[in-house]
């Protein structure tokens, strides 16, 4: 066990490392350049003042030799565009990420599993068809049209919850303030997240109830719910980990639109500005630091698993 | 500029403001949680504010400002913030002219390089230090000046030798050429910084203020900041002027323009600037809700890349701008908040603007025989050519506002009359850097926003053909010496005589294809009385606004 923990880092260092190649250079390469220089008023030796100012002036290779150097350190250099340090950046961005992930998932998950095992438990029947119309809806529905309508008819004809942002402004902070503030986004997300989980759970269940064990359990006149719960969603389990793993990082990158259309200052919208403006070292320190969630979730998915089924062995 | 991280379809809009339509009646600004939320009763003013008012203002802005507003990375996610905590020497008047600031006086010197400014006395930065002309000659001498910083709007102050101190209270801007517009250049985002902060410090590096607790003289300060989502201002009790009825502003960090008018509708806003002229409709039926329409001074143009020999021929600009029917875009694209440009003066200057000059309607008959002239015959599949050579150009355009919907309009307007029109769409940043930096265009559509002042010489100005912001590269020396001419002019009627001919010979020559003047939509909170002019000409007034 110890040895793949290891070898998996290992292969995530390198992978990391690839990732930061390619967007570096990617980014680099595309036209166009930091908010600063392209700016309709800049004359050509404003521009060539503010290319050496912002460090711009050597190569791409060059640049990021340096910018690797300093990265290993830990060091994620200076915001093009405010010039803070990039880690405070995403200091302050991602514990707002976290948290709309972290309500996301639970609720989705606390919705999206009973949801599936009754699904599958009672096949054809209203409970299955609805929740296959509830996960082509949700798959359907794009994700800034649900937020606009939401918003419209919480915030403008209701008025009942607030359109956009994390906290009220100017005012003391308070956990009920904050929960309501939280309800839109996470609904939204909570909707485009949902089918995948229900689908799978679904899925993953109906696989389990036609293997022999199940057969044998109810011989044995095992309660049914407790066949279901013990016995059934112990196997399933695999699978819907497995979509989780999945989930989580797309989550902790922060959702671009949801935030965008919901004012929640978190790191989906950090790096859409950022990649807007060119700014290369916040786009590199996003990468990178989503890119490592990501790896480490894979990583502790496959843990996971083996924790879940023994049969499963990373020798 | 900053750009809207995530544009959304306006058809999503429109449809949702049928939905919200039927639930926004008369409903007063309760807003959601009661009592503490923006847009109710507000704090009720804190202890020690200095306004008669008890209202939070609330506004929005598209993304995290930079309180410095010299900063290379601030743009209009800024201005409307840092026109309240800072002064310039001079500010707008209601009727655009210059008028006194931090400055009480001004003269100029009978060659017109040398003008004086007296300073305003007993002025104090928000944190207690006095203001004096050291303040004045730091921000301009190493900053402004400072070519190697880049400083935003620093270009406009090319002509600017060097700012000396005559005493505590005076300074003397010495002038490379004589510059009859410095006053109104002056209060043009020309913002004045505390020495006693910045000294010896990179200015764009100085985070606790660019980022954190600027120090201004201006009537309001930054109380708070949380990035990412709202800046706090409350009045500056050291204000120098008398003090403002707001007691808090807001601005709220939304970066949706759809989020911003949802949040107007539901009291949460009290004002917002509406970039797009077709999410205006449903604001005008909601009873709360109040549009104003501002006349601007901003010209949208074509620039023809006048490298090439074909545009250098007049007939052709002019044919290619009778072939645009500009006032079916004023209608389509900007919902009749626009007017057809003669030229880069608009009639909000009416002591310097021109109407009498060649006028353009919209004839694409008239387009075709003047291609004809220039020697262009239909070829093969309708397209004109001339010497074997179809007549193509390459427009790119940048993802900007109106920008690519009005390029695709003229590339029908141009293909029309049998020219054909292969567009580019691409980001903003990349459309800079292939128009504004590489000048690789053939044709390319934009706007220029300058002060309401008749010196617009940067846009023709010979010597900034290939760098500066003459962006089509036109060359004409009468036009240079009439400009230069008026920046000379010792009297206001000789300074008129020169802006009227300038107007004349530009309507005739089309260095730029003009295509309209827009309005400025400002959408507000009937409750919000602020003057009907462009957001930061009122803020120069922000102490007489009132909120009920």
């Amino acid at each position: 066990m110890v040895a793949f923990l290891l070898r998996r880092l290992g292969l995530g260092a390198i992978t990391l490392l690839l990732v930061t190649v390619f967007t570096f250079f990617m980014m680099n390469l595309a036209p166009g350049g930091p908010s600063a220089i392209m700016n309709m008023q800049t004359t050509a030796d404003q521009r060539a003042a503010l290319t050496k100012e912002l460090g711009l002036n050597h190569s791409v290779p060059v640049r990021y030799e340096m910018w690797l150097k300093d990265a290993i350190t830990g060091n994620l250099g200076l915001s093009l565009d405010t010039q803070q340090p990039v880690t405070t950046l995403i200091g302050q961005r991602f514990p707002n990420t976290a948290l709309l992930a972290a309500v996301t998932l639970a609720v989705t998950l606390l919705v999206g599993i009973p949801i599936g095992v009754l699904a599958a438990v009672r096949r054809g029947s209203a409970v299955d068809r609805l929740s296959i119309v509830m996960s082509t809806v949700g798959q359907a529905v794009p994700d800034f049209w649900l937020g606009i309508i939401l918003m419209i008819a919480f915030s403008v004809a209701l008025r009942i919850l607030p359109a956009s942002g994390m906290v009220t402004a100017g005012s003391a902070f308070s956990l009920p303030d904050l929960a309501r503030h939280l309800v839109l986004p996470v609904v939204t997300l909570t909707v485009v997240m949902l089918p995948n989980i229900v689908r799978f759970t679904r899925s993953a269940m109906l696989d389990v109830l036609q293997l022999d064990y199940i057969r044998t359990a109810r011989a044995k006149g095992i309660p049914m719910t407790w066949v279901y719960i013990r016995h059934a969603l112990r196997n399933a389990w695999i699978p819907i980990v497995a979509v989780v793993g999945l989930i989580i990082p797309l989550l902790l990158g922060g959702s671009v639109v949801v935030e965008s259309v919901f004012g929640w200052p978190g790191m989906g919208r950090l790096a859409v500005q950022a990649a807007t403006d060119r700014d290369y070292n916040v786009v590199m320190g996003v990468t990178v630091f989503v890119g490592g969630i990501v790896i480490l979730v894979n990583l502790l998915t496959d843990v996971v698993y083996s924790v879940l089924d023994p049969r499963i062995r990373h020798e | 500029m900053k750009r809207m991280s995530v544009k959304l379809p306006i058809a999503v809009v429109l449809l949702a403001s049928l939905v919200a339509g039927c639930g926004s009646q008369g409903s007063t600004g309760a807003s959601p949680g009661g009592g503490n939320a923006p847009g109710g009763n507000g704090s009720g003013g804190n202890a020690g504010s200095v306004a008669t008012g008890t209202k939070t203002l609330d506004m929005a802005t598209n993304a995290d400002p930079n309180f410095n507003p010299w900063s290379p990375t601030g743009f209009l996610e800024s201005e409307p913030i840092t026109e309240l905590v800072f002064n310039g020497l001079t500010k707008w008047g209601l009727n655009y002219q210059p008028e006194p600031d931090l400055a009480t006086d001004w003269s100029v010197s009978k060659d017109g390089l040398t003008w004086t400014f007296n300073l305003r006395k007993g002025v104090k930065w928000s944190d207690g230090q006095p203001f004096t002309s050291a303040d004045v000659v730091y921000t301009f001498e190493n900053i402004v000046l400072n070519k190697s910083l880049g400083a935003n709007g620093a270009s406009n102050y090319k002509d600017l030798q060097k700012v000396v101190a005559t005493s505590d209270t005076q300074v003397q801007f010495i002038l490379k050429k004589p510059w009859a517009s410095l006053p109104t250049y002056l209060a043009y985002y020309t913002k004045i910084l505390p020495k006693h902060i910045f000294n010896g410090q990179n200015p764009w590096k100085l985070t606790s203020f660019d980022k954190g607790q600027p120090i201004g003289t201006g009537p309001y300060k930054v109380t708070n900041y949380v990035s990412g989502q709202y800046v706090e201002l409350q009045p500056n009790p050291d204000y120098y002027g008398s003090k403002p009825k707001i007691p808090k502003i807001i601005f709220h960090i939304i970066p949706d323009v759809n989020t911003q008018i949802a949040q107007l509708l539901s009291g949460n806003l009290e004002y917002v600037t509406i970039p797009d002229p077709a999410l205006v409709a449903k604001l005008k039926s909601d009873p709360n809700i109040q549009v104003n329409a501002v006349m601007s001074n901003i010209w949208y143009w074509v620039a023809l890349n006048l490298s090439e020999p074909r545009f250098q021929d007049v007939r052709v600009r002019q044919a290619l701008e009778y072939a645009i029917n500009r006032k079916a875009m004023i209608e389509g694209i900007m919902k009749g908040y626009g007017q057809e440009a003669t030229g880069p003066i608009a009639p909000v200057q009416q002591h310097w603007y021109n109407g009498n000059v060649q006028q353009y309607s919209y004839d694409p008959q008239k387009a075709k025989e003047l291609l004809k002239e220039a020697g262009y015959t239909p070829g093969p599949n309708g397209i004109l050519q001339k010497n074997g050579q179809p007549f193509v150009i390459n427009m790119p355009t940048g993802q900007y506002g109106v920008l690519t919907p009005a390029s695709e309009l003229v590339q029908q307007y141009w293909q029309a009359i049998g020219v054909k029109v292969n567009l580019n769409v691409m980001d903003w940043n990349s459309f800079i850097k292939q128009v504004v930096v590489n000048r690789k265009y053939d044709a390319s559509l934009a706007w220029w926003s300058t002060p309401t002042d008749p010196d617009q010489y940067a846009y023709f100005a010979s010597e900034n053909a290939q760098t500066g912001y003459n962006i089509p590269g036109y060359k004409n020396p009468q036009l240079d010496k009439l400009f230069q001419d008026a920046n000379a002019a010792t009297s206001d009627a000789q300074r008129v005589q020169d802006y009227q001919q300038a107007q004349d010979i530009i309507a005739k020559q089309l260095p730029y294809l003009f295509l309209w003047w827009p309005k400025t939509i400002q959408a507000t909170a009937k409750n919000l009385t602020i003057p009907n002019v462009g957001l930061v000409q009122a803020e120069d007034h922000v102490t007489d606004w009132t909120l009920n």
